[in-house]
């Protein structure tokens, strides 16, 4: 059974400091310097603004798994999947991922506005780590799929953010990782192509992919995953299957 | 180090599609495109040429003055433009570094080796004018790459060291450009260095760059195969550098993400 075991989240937490962005400054350094008093306070007024974004998380993930996420905004579930997907590490604790991870955290990241259609699905298929022997095979169903083949040497700029969009979801799902993250995008472009998007990321997700897919929409969620994980302020309040879902809604009614 | 060769293995054709990309932006647009690799080098050696050999009276009793400045201008314009572009090169992808996982070093080290193509590109204008001013080609030219490998490790590791810096350090862009022109002079690019009071020219010395300008013009200027002690000091200085600027990216690369 452990072999089956695709991701493996123990006792995560995450910090970020909210002061963070007012840095050092130089009054403040000299103040320090001269008043210890003033030392101490700087120190606290540190530690206060501490936000634990995540406290001790843990779960696993077995192979072909479809893991949802739910939970108000702000309370953890996209920090959680950029520390599964590698893209932070955790304050504390260890995030251990069998297989390749491919991130659909946001469409077109690493998009060169200023080249070409063509050249950025090479450039963002990069991104994402394939070689170009790889997407040399796959480009023709890239271009297919996104329905831009008339556009293909137009820079990227001059495109409409739908066309965009249709041009990144088509690059990001073109393989089938043995992980898949998704955020909140199930469907991109216009009626048609939302469709179109959204049967293909059924296909991905029920074709047997190990999945963590972070949603508000309760609907898709009970739909589609075999495990649901409702983190509330960091923490993990319930984890369990769809009844979760129910716990969650009826959660929000109460605080309404 | 396993790691690093996977990585490297994985990520080459992420760093060849960065430097690719950088070279189509660079020359979008531009009717002379990448002619201005080779033009913009010489335009500047020209107007620098006219200001020091005419108006402060430089001269080079021995050698040819568009040579000797043509070799040290170019070396320090591919420090000074690498160093520049890696330093704000992990801010400047911030939106990358916060969406996927991308080994961090591959961006100053992309611009390091996308600067390394335009200097390899300025090579032409340089040999055009030893041609023309008839300051020949000999056997020991070969020699320069070992010159230009070091100039290169330097030129990353100083990348590392102020791309970490920058992060954290907003101020590091105009300190940055401060030391830069303080550097051009106290590098020399224009100047004879027997100029020099003798008592500044040991911290002159301290310089690296001026080892590898010194390592190429012996080859270039005075056909002659460098002393072991400029071969030593040219490793020694761009190794050095090259393992701080390693450690101390790896050191703090976790932590950017909280602060660009």
């Amino acid at each position: 059974m452990d072999k089956d075991i695709m991701i493996k989240v123990k006792d995560v937490s995450m910090r970020f400091n909210l002061g963070i962005d007012k840095g050092f400054s130089l009054k403040q350094g000299f103040v320090n310097l001269l008043d210890p008093k003033m030392r101490k306070k700087h120190k606290e007024e540190k530690k206060k603004n501490d936000f634990w974004a995540l406290k001790d998380v843990n779960f696993n993930v077995q192979k072909g798994e479809v893991v949802g996420f739910i939970g108000s905004n702000g309370a953890g579930k996209s920090t959680l999947l950029k520390v599964v997907a590698g893209v932070m590490k955790p304050t504390k604790g260890k995030v251990e991922a069998y297989g390749t991870i491919c991130p659909m955290i946001e469409l077109g990241a690493g998009f060169d506005m200023d080249l070409t259609a063509r050249e950025n699905i090479y450039l963002n298929g990069a991104v994402m780590g394939y070689s170009k022997q790889f997407l040399d095979e796959k480009f023709n169903e890239i271009v297919e799929f996104s329905e831009l083949k008339d556009f293909l040497d137009v820079p990227v700029k001059n495109f409409s953010s739908g066309m965009i969009a249709r041009l990144a979801f088509s690059v990001a799902t073109l393989v089938e990782p043995e992980i898949l993250i998704v955020d909140e995008i199930l469907s991109v472009g216009d009626l048609a192509f939302q469709a179109k998007s959204e049967a293909k990321m059924l296909n991905m997700i029920t074709g047997g992919t190990t999945v963590l897919y972070v949603s508000h929409s309760l609907e898709s969620i009970r739909k589609l995953c075999d495990k649901v994980i409702w983190i509330e302020h960091g923490v993990i309040k319930a984890i369990g299957g769809k009844e979760v879902c129910d716990k969650y809604a009826e959660y929000i009614n109460k605080n309404i | 180090m396993k790691n690093i060769i996977y990585s490297i293995k994985k990520y080459k054709f992420l760093l060849y599609e960065l430097v690719a990309r950088d070279f189509k932006v660079k020359y979008k647009r531009s009717v002379l495109g990448v002619l201005w690799s080779l033009l913009y080098p010489v335009l500047t050696m020209t107007v620098m040429a006219l200001v020091f050999s005419n108006m402060f009276r430089v001269s080079m009793p021995d050698v040819n003055y568009l040579v000797y400045l043509m070799s040290g201008l170019i070396i320090f314009n591919y420090y000074s433009e690498a160093s520049n572009l890696a330093m704000s090169s992990v801010v400047g992808n911030f939106s990358l570094i916060n969406k996927v996982y991308i080994p961090k070093y591959i961006f100053p080290l992309s611009k390091c080796i996308f600067v390394g193509i335009n200097f390899l590109l300025t090579l032409i204008p340089l040999y055009a004018i030893i041609l023309l001013t008839g300051t020949g080609v000999n056997i020991h030219h070969l020699l320069l790459p070992f010159g230009f490998i070091c100039l290169f490790m330097f030129t990353v590791g100083m990348g590392f060291i102020l791309a970490t810096i920058s992060v954290f350090l907003r101020d590091m862009f105009y300190i940055y450009g401060v030391m830069i022109t303080l550097w051009m002079y106290v590098t020399p690019i224009m100047y004879d260095f027997a100029m020099i009071p003798a008592k500044f020219q040991l911290i002159f010395k301290l310089n690296p760059l001026y080892w590898y300008i010194y390592f190429t013009r012996d080859i270039i200027l005075y056909n002659q195969v460098p002393n072991l002690n400029v071969w030593i000091y040219c490793l020694g200085s761009s190794l050095l550098f090259l393992f701080i600027g390693m450690f101390i990216f790896k050191k703090y690369q976790d932590k950017f993400i909280y602060y660009v």
